[in-house]
């Protein structure tokens, strides 16, 4: 596992491209939600004297709800980087050079596999340190910051079901533009046509469950939990249920990839 | 000794089109190996299911007499089609990484840069190469951690002259050294200046397989000139074991029996009052064969 990785980090260590979208989610991250915390973004509209409802959410326990929401779209950068690098493979045909070179076709799947684990990690990594700076400065203490501390794991879950996603799609589609086209179509656009369908016909909204959707329900918009808090809601699923199906969706793309490896031709 | 690499009863489809049809052969180890074909005949699809990038429909192969494949590979170097690296990676670091799926010394890529005559440039990227460079650059990965088993596929693609002759006396350089080469090309004169064997194959099925000399073994010409051409002809037609007889461009080229040699030829002519001016053995060309072998 350790020599695949070291490979897979000599391909991207001295690619310009993942140090720029890397550093953008770096970066951005960070800054957009100290813009949202000091209120020079309002997201409650009204103008320069608005009101800015996301403002208190920088504290423990709520900061681990609210990073990990904007986590879930700043890790667009992230997918689509996972996306640009598995596709250039089939670009440069260095997919087949590896095997050529003495890599079993899983091995080079497998070391893209470890890639996605690995990004995904450190992604939550960053974000544990991002929520103890915000939490530590808003809160005043760190006590408290063990408090729906299990955000932080499905932020971790989150990663793995988009990068995952995002190199089942590569792995498919193989041309770089057309894969991060319909990734972008698919989770901005399509899931929720389809989510929409699925939730009017179903007494459970099972539309929900959809792939990236699933993981998303992990960590909603924050204001959208304090609104069902307030509503009695007829029926939904569980924190466990979304967890679980989103564990699900991995496996299915893990699985789905590897098939369309090994039945393919290089 | 068990041959390096077998190939057993091969087929593979691409949706209607039959690429390659039930091919067996074995491959010696220490000779030089040729996959002779026309554009299109399957050279590159044979060479791309033993390399284990494509998938045969039926068949199966071994190499080393049945060692794990990817194990097997790590030993072989091979360039199947086109150069592939990473474009915005120098050709030492494409090299790094080639090194280390071989599980190969680093050390070594500065020998094969010099081998292949790119060490002034090995801090250039990859994209900035002519198609030249790039070819010399695959082959130089092909050379690293001296495989055993080297296998090109058109490996003078894209050279210039100098750069085909180079690549021809490494060639039998390493060779001499004990490796066994597996080269595919459609240039004959490529095939038949270094190949101890060959392989023919056209629209996918194999026409034969063998040593050079007995695969195409074919009926010898001996080529004679003397100053009276008329006397010369009239004088030869009355020696035994002389088959056909063609004048051509001032040149009698002549069809003889096995058991007759340049020698007896001089002697009879001697013998005759003739002086020849030209006496010369043709093997049958390779081109003249392949080309009686593929077109039907």
């Amino acid at each position: 596992m350790n020599a695949l990785f070291a490979i897979e980090w000599l391909k991207i260590k001295r690619y310009r491209t993942f140090w720029v979208l890397a550093c953008l989610f770096l970066l951005l991250l960070p800054l957009w939600n100290f813009e949202v915390a000091s209120g020079l973004i309002k997201l409650g509209g009204g103008g320069k004297n608005g009101i800015n409802f996301l403002s208190t959410a920088y504290s423990f326990p709520q900061v681990w709800g609210n990073l990990g929401f904007w986590g879930s779209i700043f890790i667009m950068f992230i997918s689509i980087l996972v996306i640009i690098i598995t596709t250039n493979e089939y670009g440069f045909r260095t997919n087949r050079q590896n095997v050529i070179d003495g890599w079993s076709k899983m091995q080079f799947y497998h070391a893209k596999v470890i890639l996605v684990i690995i990004f995904s990690f450190l992604s939550t990594i960053y974000l544990f340190a991002l929520g103890i700076i915000f939490g530590g400065i808003n809160s005043g203490s760190l006590s408290g910051l063990f408090n729906e501390f299990q955000q932080v794991a499905y932020f971790f879950l989150l990663s793995l079901d988009y990068l995952g996603f995002a190199l089942f799609i590569a792995l498919w589609i193989r041309k770089s533009g057309l894969a991060i086209g319909l990734f972008l179509l698919y989770s901005m656009i399509i899931e929720n046509i389809l989510k929409g369908i699925i939730n009017h016909y179903t007494d459970m909204p099972f539309g929900n469950l959809l792939p990236l959707q699933a993981s998303d329900e992990l960590l909603p918009f924050p204001l959208m939990q304090m609104a069902k808090a307030m509503m009695p809601m007829i029926s939904t699923i569980s924190m466990t249920n979304y967890s679980v199906a989103t564990i699900c969706w991995c496996l299915i793309y893990y699985f789905a990839g590897r098939t369309i490896l090994l039945r393919n031709d290089w | 000794m068990p041959p390096i690499l077998s190939i057993q009863h091969i087929s593979k489809s691409y949706g209607p089109i039959q690429a390659l049809k039930d091919i067996s052969f074995d491959v010696p180890e220490g000779c030089v190996f040729g996959i002779l074909g026309p554009n299109g005949s399957g050279k590159t699809t044979l060479l791309g299911i033993v390399l284990d990038v494509l998938l045969a429909n039926t068949g199966s192969y071994s190499w080393f007499g049945g060692m794990e494949n990817s194990s097997a590979r790590k030993q072989i170097g091979a360039l199947l089609e086109t150069p592939n690296f990473y474009h915005y990676l120098s050709a030492f670091h494409n090299l790094e990484i080639t090194a280390a799926i071989k599980q190969r010394g680093m050390d070594d890529r500065v020998r094969v840069l010099r081998q292949v005559g790119l060490f002034e440039r090995r801090d250039s990227k990859f994209q900035t190469f002519s198609l030249g460079m790039k070819q010399r650059l695959a082959i130089g990965a092909a050379l690293l951690g001296n495989p055993k088993i080297l296998v090109l596929d058109e490996p003078t693609n894209g050279l210039d002259p100098a750069g085909i002759a180079e690549i021809r006396d490494l060639i039998r350089k390493l060779n001499k050294e004990g490796i066994t080469i597996i080269i595919a090309s459609h240039l004959l004169d490529e095939i038949e200046k270094v190949c101890t064997h060959v392989a023919i194959l056209k629209t996918g099925r194999l026409l034969l397989h063998g040593p050079v000399d007995e695969a195409l073994r074919s009926e010898d010409q001996i080529e004679v000139k003397a100053p009276d051409i008329e006397r010369l002809q009239q004088t030869l037609q009355n020696m035994a074991g002389i088959k056909k007889m063609k004048l051509a461009d001032g040149t009698l080229q002549l069809t003889c029996d096995t058991n007759i040699q340049p020698i007896q030829i001089n002697e009879f002519c001697i013998g005759n009052g003739i002086v020849l001016s030209h006496l010369l053995m043709k093997k049958k060309s390779l081109e003249t064969k392949f080309m009686e072998l593929t077109n039907n």
